[in-house]
């Protein structure tokens, strides 16, 4: 683990972007592959209680902007951050977690697939923190966090946010420094896509309508998504269905349905939520 | 009148049993009455209740040197069921019984004389016609286990009625063979579920293979209900079957005297704060638990995430052999333990991940967290798992005919009766070689497997229970060969959630 300070020569590895924040985090400390702070970053944030809309929007924008050459930067949280993590590590691109507390204590503490993310992350990207090693998380600490976060992008896309999230701190952090901020429309009506809907509506978010739109203005170019050609597909495209309500909508047999849907599945392009019913996948 | 008199008894330790010649010698002494032959607590007891039975059937009990040898004398024994063989051999021995007891005896003595029943008969007697011994002298209580098995079986309700019939003064006949019980009714019928199509044909899947079955879905879908729906699709339990499931209830005491052979296949419920020694059974000498009450029917773990980690990692053995061995210190014991698993949980601590009526308000971690509970291992011998979804109003409404139990059942048993023509009861029990040999698949099929190993990852095992299910899946349609479709249905139930 390293600490990288503001005041160090340009050279020394102290990520340009965070000398925009007032005052800049000194130091910054950093467990991992400093460079990787070096490359365009896109910072993808969103809520811990995710739709499984969300969790795709996530997964879609961070594999597709990861394929592009961009670092996904999130804060480790569940839900959105650490979907938009494994999709961009999935994707074969580097990931930064800024995390709200100490590395050392963050990694004492956490448990299950997290920490297993953390793992990798450590060697695939990198762990950044404002605050010393040691120090355990504090609810205040969270605002410095997502705050580095925006300052670390170039642009800041909110994946799904209800009123309230944490995540619409990290956009208004972004728009103050003058970074794009993008936010991904939801269902109208639905709670976990309130924050970011009201975001677009008021005009602090352009709507991203896909991994181009941040691709663009980050000038890089997003590797074009296939088409769904597939009926499944774009009979999943509103929403999740279970077999049965896609055996009527596509006017097809079970039987045919379910040896595609396993062909499906097993191609990553169709994902079963775990409830029975099937939505569309990352791949 | 010999110096050693010699009657027949039977030990038992779990299901485990040795024929034991009870020897009786009364030599001239002081009066002392002694059992040797590495008697237990029980058998020890024996002489205070064989003296006063003996007395207050009206004979004598002799005021000599009284040795009782329990041979092989190396074996340990337990239990009740010494005390009808000491019995004779000492009023044989004594000259007030006439006769040798030509056969099995079993048997408490009460300290009135009665003849009191013993846990464990049916495996008795089954071994003393294994080893061509007929006869079998047992109390009333007892009567249909011993006659279920067609040994020619003698009952008495007394001491005094065993010698009258030894001597020929009131001889007893032979007690036939206890009608079968009728087929009691499930209480659940398919036709009762609403919806829920996917769940019914994994039920049916689970029934005609007997594949482990695991349900996933917010409280109050159907999940109990659907599991309680089983016993009504499974196929009949044929003879051997029978006797071996009854053997076990036998040894743990649950056997209902007028009926002593079941008829319908156990169905299991045991609460979730049961211990891992309830459900595998234990204690010395170790008694069977849920999983052998349950061999050759189904065992119903509700709330499947509740129990405790240690009581469900138990269930890995029995899962994977259809045994279950339980090791004392007096010595190890097996039970079958073949039984069809139906779990039931929740999707998450609050009960609506995934429930399109009510949102869910667990973390993700605290949903992998709970999920957690049910380990890698155990989760892998759960075959089908599928989520049983809440049923809108407008099908709950829906008064059209849903097909009933009967039905299913029939289907079920044509899949069966397709399985025993290769040999085995159920696709389930297919050997990894037999799964090589019978479960061809078509070329479709052998393509879609080889992508899901390398995508899934699955293991070894996961594999051959793939195929097993297809196996399955392809019997219920009257298949040769595997179809695609199979192995779709196949892996989509193994998949999520």
């Amino acid at each position: 683990m390293i600490a990288l300070r503001p005041g160090d020569p340009v050279d020394a590895g102290y990520p340009a972007s965070l000398r925009d924040l007032q005052p800049a985090p000194d130091p910054l400390w950093v467990d991992g592959d400093p460079s990787v702070l070096e490359r365009p970053c896109v910072a993808i944030v969103g809520t811990r209680r995710m739709s499984p809309y969300g969790e795709r929007v996530a997964r879609e924008l961070a594999g597709a902007l990861a394929a592009a050459g961009a670092v996904v930067v999130s804060g480790l949280a569940q839900g959105i951050d650490c979907a938009a993590h494994r999709s961009a590590l999935a994707a074969g691109g580097a990931s930064v977690a800024v995390l709200g507390e100490g590395i050392t204590s963050f990694l004492a503490n956490a448990r299950g697939r997290r920490r297993h993310l953390a793992v990798q992350l450590r060697a695939r990207g990198a762990l950044v923190s404002p605050y010393p090693p040691v120090v355990p998380a504090q609810g205040w600490m969270f605002a410095k966090r997502n705050a580095v976060i925006a300052a670390l992008a170039q642009a800041v896309v909110v994946a799904e946010a209800p009123a309230g999230s944490g995540a619409l701190i990290t956009a208004a952090d972004a728009a103050r420094l003058g970074r794009p901020v993008f936010a991904v429309p939801g269902p109208i009506g639905a709670r976990t896509c309130e924050g970011t809907n009201a975001l677009i509506a008021s005009g602090a978010a352009r709507a991203c309508l896909g991994p181009d739109d941040v691709a663009r203005v980050m000038g890089l170019t997003a590797p074009a998504a296939p088409a769904a050609t597939d009926a499944v597909l774009e009979a999943l495209a509103a929403g999740a269905l279970d077999l049965d309500e896609l055996a009527s909508c596509l006017g097809i047999e079970r039987s045919a349905l379910r040896r595609r849907l396993v062909g499906l599945t097993l191609s990553g392009a169709v994902l079963a939520q775990g409830d029975g019913r099937f939505a569309r996948g990352a791949g | 009148m010999g110096a050693v008199a010699r009657t027949l008894g039977c030990a038992l330790w779990g299901l485990e049993t040795a024929l034991v010649t009870v020897e009786v010698d009364v030599a001239n002494g002081l009066p002392h009455f002694a059992i040797v032959g590495l008697p237990d607590t029980a058998v020890q007891e024996a002489r205070e209740r064989v003296r006063a039975a003996i007395r207050n059937a009206g004979f004598e009990f002799p005021l000599r040197r009284v040795t009782v040898n329990l041979a092989p004398a190396e074996r340990r024994k337990e239990g009740t069921g010494f005390d009808l063989p000491i019995a004779l051999a000492i009023l044989r021995a004594t000259g007030q019984l006439a006769v040798d007891p030509d056969g099995l005896c079993l048997g408490e003595l009460a300290l009135d004389g009665a003849l009191r029943p013993v846990r464990g008969a049916m495996p008795r007697v089954r071994r003393a016609l294994a080893a061509g011994i007929v006869k079998a002298f047992v109390p009333l209580g007892n009567a249909g286990e011993a006659a279920a098995l067609g040994a020619e079986t003698i009952a008495f309700a007394s001491l005094r009625d065993a010698v009258a019939h030894f001597e020929g003064v009131t001889r007893q006949a032979p007690v036939g063979v206890p009608a079968p019980a009728p087929v009691p009714r499930s209480t659940a019928d398919l036709r009762d579920i609403v919806g829920q199509e996917t769940p019914k044909r994994a039920l049916e899947i689970a029934a005609a293979g007997a594949h482990n079955l695991l349900l996933v879905g917010p409280p109050g879908t159907g999940k109990t209900l659907l599991a309680r729906a089983l016993p009504s699709i499974l196929p009949p339990l044929d003879p051997d079957e029978a006797i071996e499931a009854s053997a076990v209830h036998s040894v743990a005491g649950l056997i209902d005297p007028e009926r002593p052979l079941l008829v319908a296949r156990p169905f299991r419920a045991p609460h979730h704060t049961a211990s891992h020694l309830a459900l595998v059974g234990g204690g010395t000498p170790p008694r069977p638990g849920e999983v052998s009450l349950a061999h050759a029917g189904a065992l119903f773990l509700d709330e499947f995430a509740e129990y405790q980690p240690q009581a469900l990692d138990t269930l890995r053995e029995p899962l994977e052999e259809g045994a279950i061995t339980i090791s004392r210190a007096g010595g190890a014991a097996t039970y079958p333990a073949r039984f069809v698993l139906v779990a039931a949980m929740n999707p998450c601590p609050c009960g609506h991940a995934g429930d399109a009526g009510t949102e869910c308000t667990c973390l993700p971690d605290a949903i992998d967290r709970y999920r957690a509970r049910i380990s890698g291992p155990v989760m892998d011998r759960i075959d089908l798992r599928v989520h049983v979804p809440r049923v809108a109003y407008e099908e709950l409404r829906d008064d059209r005919t849903r097909e009933p139990s009967a039905v299913v059942r029939e289907r079920v048993c044509a899949a069966r009766e397709r399985m025993r023509a290769r040999g085995r009861r159920s696709n389930a029990e297919l050997s990894i070689a037999e799964v090589r040999r019978h479960c061809r698949l078509d070329a479709d099929a052998e393509s879609l497997i080889g992508e899901a190993m390398r995508v899934r990852k699955l293991s070894a095992r996961g594999y051959h229970r793939v195929l097993r299910v297809a196996r399955t899946a392809a019997d219920l349609e009257g298949c040769d060969r595997i179809l695609s479709d199979h192995l779709a249905t196949a892996l989509l139930l193994r998949a999520a959630p």
